[in-house]
Formats: C-alpha cells, structure tokens, sequence
C-alpha cells in the first residue's frame, strides 16, 4: 500500500517521443485509470512506472521512495500486460505461484501458496483450470489468468493494462462489477488503462485523460463528465458522441452556421463550439418548456437501438441558415422519421468550447446562458 | 448417378505431371548415383577397384582393414583414432558454442547498442570468408601456442563453424519470444539472470537443439581446418578417410570409400533421428506466428 506519484515523467521511443513530462499524483490506495485512445502512451506509462522503461525522463515515486535506478524486481509493483505475457510452459496454478516462489515478496510455504492460489482463482472463477497450460485457454480465461497473477500476491501497486479488453460484451460488464468489489483493489493504490470509458467512469476514483503522451485532464468521473476541459474530452466520454456545432460568438450570443443561436459570456468572442450529449437532450413532440435551451426540428433518420432510439434531428432553419443536425436519444418509440420535434435541456447542459485553432482541440470555457438581447426571447 | 469423392493423393493422369515425375527419377538417380557408386566401391577387392563393372564378388574386407592396424599400417593414423577424436572435437565444439552462443543470441535478440550489428555481421562473416584465407596465419598461430595437432586447438578453431551458426538461429528464436514474459519475471521478483534461465531460456529449447544438430554436422563434416592444423596425433576423421588416397604412393579407392562412408554413418545417424524435430526447429524460428 503506497502512493505513486509522477514527476514529469516522459518517455521516447527511438527518437520520436511519446510521453511528454506526466505529472500526476496518486494517493494510497486510490484507483486511478488512464483513459486515451491507443499509441497515447497508456501502457508506456505503467511500464514506466514499473521500470521496464530503460532512459525514462523524470522521476517515479512509489510511497515517497525515489524509483529512478531501481530494478523492477525491487518495486514491489505487479503488473497485468495487455498480451497476459503468461509463461507457457507453466500450467495456470504455476503461473500464479511465480511471484510467490520468487522469494523476494515475502517468503510462503507450499501450503500457503496453494491457499493463496485457490482463493485468487476462485474469486476470478478460473478454480476448475488450474492444471491448465494457457494455450489450452480461451482469451477470457487467460486475462483473468493474468490478473490472478496479479492478485496473489501483495504489492505497494498494480498496474492493470487492459484487463478486460479481450472478454466479450456481456462478460466484460459481468468482471468490471467484480472488479469493484474485489477487496485487493480497494486496499492496493491501482492504475488501470483502458480506452473504454464505460470502464473509465465505472471503476475510476478519478480519471486521466491521456492524448499524444499528454495528461489533458484529470478528475473525477462526475468532473469529466460535467466539464470536460476540451472538445477531445468532451468526444472521449459518451455514446453516442457529443454534440459539437462550430458557431461564432458576438456580442453574448453564438452563432451557429445554420443559424442556431444560445447566449454565451459576453466576453467570450470569435469562433466557439457548441457541446450537447445526445443523452442530454429531451425530446418532445411539441412545444417543450419554455425556459432553458431548445430547438425545433425534424427526425432525418431514427435507429432503433433495443429500447432507446437514436435520433438524427435536422434544426429548422432560422436566421437565414440552412439548419445544423443534432444527434438526440430517446426512449419514445413513436418517434418517427419526418416528424418534428423539439429537442431542450438545461443551459448549464451546453457547453462552450473557444479557442478553435484548425486542428487544435477547443477549450471548454463555460456552458450557455439564457439570451439576453431582445431577439433570444421572441420564440 | 453417384460420384465417387476423390481421395487426396489420387490424381488423373496428365503428360505435364507424368513429365515432372520423370525429371524427378532422373534427379534422384543423379544425385544418389555417386552414393551408390562409393557403396559398390567399398564392397570391391583392391583388384577391381578401378573396373566399371557392377559384377563383381562382394566382401566386407575393406571395412575390417580400414578399423585395424592393418589400415593403420598403410596411413599411419588410427582410423578409430580419427573417429573418436571427431566425436571429441564435435561435441566439445558444439557445447562450448553453446556456453558462449547462447547468451550472445539473447543479447543480440533483445538489445541494440552501438556496434551491435557490427558484432553480429563479424559473426556471420566467420561463415562466408573462406577457410583457406585465415588458414596460414592460424597455422603460425598454432604451432607458437603449442595448439597444433591437439583436440583443444581444433575444437577452437570450430568455433569459427560452431558459433555462427548458433548464434544466428537462436537469435531469431530470442526475437520472436515476447519481451514482456521476461518483464512478466522481474515484476515476479526475478533478476534478469533468472528471468532469462527460467523464462526464456526453457522455450527456445527446441531451437537450441536443432542449432546444435546441425552445428554436429557441420563440425563434423569439416576438413579444411583439421587438415592443416593437424597432424598424425589427432586427426579427424574427415583427414583420416583422405590418407588411403596415398599421398603420391598406391592409391585404395576401395579402402577410402569405406572410410568415407563409416565417417558419414555419425552424422547420418543423427540427422535421420531428428529429422523431423531438426525441420520443425529450424522453421520455427525463422516463421512469424
């Protein structure tokens, strides 16, 4: 049990480098994941921190104790590879015994380690195979095999890279409820990659958003959530993806090109993007409650999606502009296609993102406001 | 109607196959015919060493003269002399290739460091320069360390046969094991040491094997090396065969052909008991999976 801190951690791989100067901190017995798309640098940062990273810049530092220089084997760190990297030539219960045998962690009697070992594998339900070798297993079976290794014995941290990435749908779900309630993780300081944001907002006390080697943003699922810090965030949760309509601000009021508009800062100006979840918006056949923020439109396509039902939803035009298309989810499945409607949520559900560089990720700089030129009211 | 399926293996008749299988016969028949010349030549009487005909009476005298003091007699080396010392040279070759190669493979395998080509290609050039341009200098070499006409010494000298080859094919066996197995042991709380004894080194087993198969054979089979840096006292067996030639005096096809042959049955014996296992090694290494 132990902290873990990163001080401007990077890492290169050849000349071209792929993390640039992390600094994150840890606290004992947190559960921390790393939420990015892949080559972001996800598993580069837990092989650095485990210390399979030779010339990593910065520093690591596990329960207040400077790591740089110290071998692997003397971290006192486990580790669960994307690849399961399990011994193949040793059966399941011997794989698990490995980090025990090994001496260094503590030392153990036969029976305690075959005790040890069956409490692991009947927690991750891998008990009947034990005398398995890992090419006599499923994927499934081997990453949970993977994490078992992980599992049996004590560490100051465990690094999980993907270890759920290779079960199918329903038996992901299934694990990433065990996964919470397994005691080890709430004791042990843990940090677990994943492009899955499902798992991210699941699992994580608090999340770091990983891009091109850089953290964008760290916090709690609730803070990522409500206040992605820019555009890429705000895309990296959620399915569907967010809304984002380019606009022009002015005056306290954005512009979209198809003639939407929302009252923002006065003192936001220029190009801006508007952010809304699909999720967020509440969709009514008719008028919609007068206050907050809402468009009237018509349904280009509906998709039915088992009991909810994603929607393509052309704006009216207005202003003079051609209309912009918002994706909205409903649970009514008597929306159809050419039916009008009008999509509404509260202001504080638009977000603002300025900045828009081409290219560059938008910054999210508050959420809409109600108009307060005269036009905003006329509706 | 009812069709008949077709087993594999059966084929309809056609010229162009009827034609490939004949050009093969021919090529067997080509290759295998001076084999089965050497077989008839040893199995003939000195005095019909130089006939053409394939009537002749067959006696097993020549192997016996090539294994006793009667053979001795005529080259003045002991063949089973010859015999041992090529199985000595062989497999004290093979093994210190092996003490030495296999480490170097595995750092070859998995680190890069400035030069690290440069070490890998002077390796692989110990194969394809030719003997004969390092030989005068060897054979000073040797007569000053006192290594000329010693098993030590030509087990040395295999080396320049031996390690290449080992080096090279457990290389390839090294690359293609995950790296993170390895990185798996030090998080187990195992050195690097026994990371590579007890994780990488058990599974390249198979490579190991057919590297030093083959590597056997090819020492075996060497002779530029053992004929110029030995003498009388320990020969190989590939020097030995050649001095029933008789250097300038009578010369006993009869009696080399013999020889020639018990000194290829080792190696025969070897190749043809794994030759599964040695086709399966080497391909494995060198196939992606």
């Amino acid at each position: 049990m132990s902290t873990l801190e990163l001080r401007g951690l990077g890492a290169r791989y050849g000349k071209k480098p792929v993390l640039h100067g992390l600094d994150v901190s840890v606290g004992d017995g947190e559960f921390f994941v790393l939420l990015g798309p892949s080559g972001a640098g996800k598993t580069t940062t837990l092989k650095c921190v485990a210390g399979l990273v030779d010339r990593a810049d910065g520093s690591v530092v596990i329960g207040g104790r400077d790591m740089t220089g110290v071998e692997p084997y003397e971290r006192n760190v486990a580790m669960a590879f994307e690849s399961y990297a399990l011994y193949p030539q040793k059966t399941v219960a011997d794989n698990l015994a490995s980090p025990l045998r090994s001496g260094r962690l503590g030392t153990w009697t036969e029976a305690e380690r075959a005790a040890r070992i069956e409490a692991v594998t009947t927690t991750l339900g891998i008990d009947h195979l034990r005398e398995r070798l890992p090419k006599e297993l499923s994927n499934g079976q081997r990453q949970r095999t993977a994490l078992g290794r992980v599992l049996v014995r004590p560490a100051d941290v465990y690094l999980l890279d993907e270890p759920l990435s290779h079960l199918d749908a329903k038996l992901r779900a299934t694990m990433r409820a065990e996964l919470r309630r397994l005691g080890e993780f709430s004791r042990t300081t843990t940090v677990y990659v994943t492009h899955d944001y499902q798992e991210a907002l699941a699992l994580g006390d608090r999340i770091g958003v990983l891009r091109d080697g850089r953290l964008v943003q760290v916090g709690t699922p609730a803070e990522l959530w409500d206040a992605p810090h820019d555009t890429f965030v705000a895309r990296s949760l959620g399915q569907p993806e967010m809304n984002l309509l380019p606009a022009r601000a002015d005056g306290g009021v954005a512009t979209t090109a198809g003639g939407l508009a929302v009252g923002v800062d006065t003192n936001v100006s220029g190009p801006v993007e508007l952010g809304v979840r699909p999720r967020d918006l509440t969709v009514t056949a008719g008028e919609a409650r007068p206050e907050g923020f809402r468009v009237r439109g018509r349904v280009e396509l509906a998709e039915r999606l088992g009991r909810s039902v994603e929607l393509s939803v052309r704006t009216e035009a207005s202003g003079g502009g051609p209309g912009d298309t918002l994706i909205a989810v409903t649970d009514d499945p008597d929306v159809r296609e050419r039916t009008a409607v009008t999509l509404s949520t509260e202001h504080s559900r638009v977000h603002v993102f300025a900045g828009s560089d081409p290219g560059a990720y938008a910054h999210r700089v508050g959420s809409a406001r109600p108009r307060t030129d005269t036009e905003g009211e006329q509706r | 109607m009812a069709t008949r399926e077709r087993r594999p293996g059966s084929r309809r008749f056609s010229p162009a196959a009827a034609g490939a299988d004949l050009l093969l016969v021919l090529w067997f028949a080509f290759s295998l015919f001076p084999i089965l010349w050497m077989i008839l030549l040893s199995l003939k009487t000195q005095a019909e060493q130089t006939s053409t005909y394939f009537r002749f009476t067959p006696t097993l005298e020549n192997y016996t003269t090539v294994l006793s003091a009667e053979g001795e007699r005529i080259t003045s080396v002991d063949f089973t002399g010859a015999l041992f010392t090529s199985l000595v040279t062989s497999l004290g070759a093979v093994a210190l290739s092996l003490v030495i190669g296999v480490p170097a493979a595995y750092a070859a395998g998995r680190w890069a460091y400035r030069g690290s080509g440069d070490v890998m290609f002077t390796i692989l050039s110990f194969r394809f320069a030719p003997e004969l341009m390092v030989i005068v200098p060897l054979f000073i070499i040797y007569n000053q360390l006192g290594l000329f006409d010693t098993a030590f010494g030509t087990i040395w000298v295999l080396q320049l046969v031996t390690l290449p080859l080992i080096v090279w094919i457990l290389r390839s066996y090294f690359q293609d094991l995950p790296e993170e197995l390895e990185q798996a042991a030090l998080l187990d709380g195992y050195t690097r040491t026994r990371a590579f004894l007890t994780v990488a080194l058990p599974l390249v087993r198979p490579g190991i094997a057919a590297s030093a198969l083959l590597a056997f054979i090819f020492a075996w089979n060497n002779y530029v090396f053992p004929l110029i840096l030995t003498g009388s006292e320990n020969p190989t067996v590939t020097v030995a065969v050649t001095r029933f030639l008789g250097g300038g005096g009578q010369a006993y096809y009869n009696l080399t052909a013999a020889a020639a042959l018990l000194a290829a049955l080792p190696p025969l014996l070897v190749a043809l008991s794994i030759q599964r296992y040695l086709v399966r090694g080497l391909s494995f290494g060198a196939v992606k999976s």
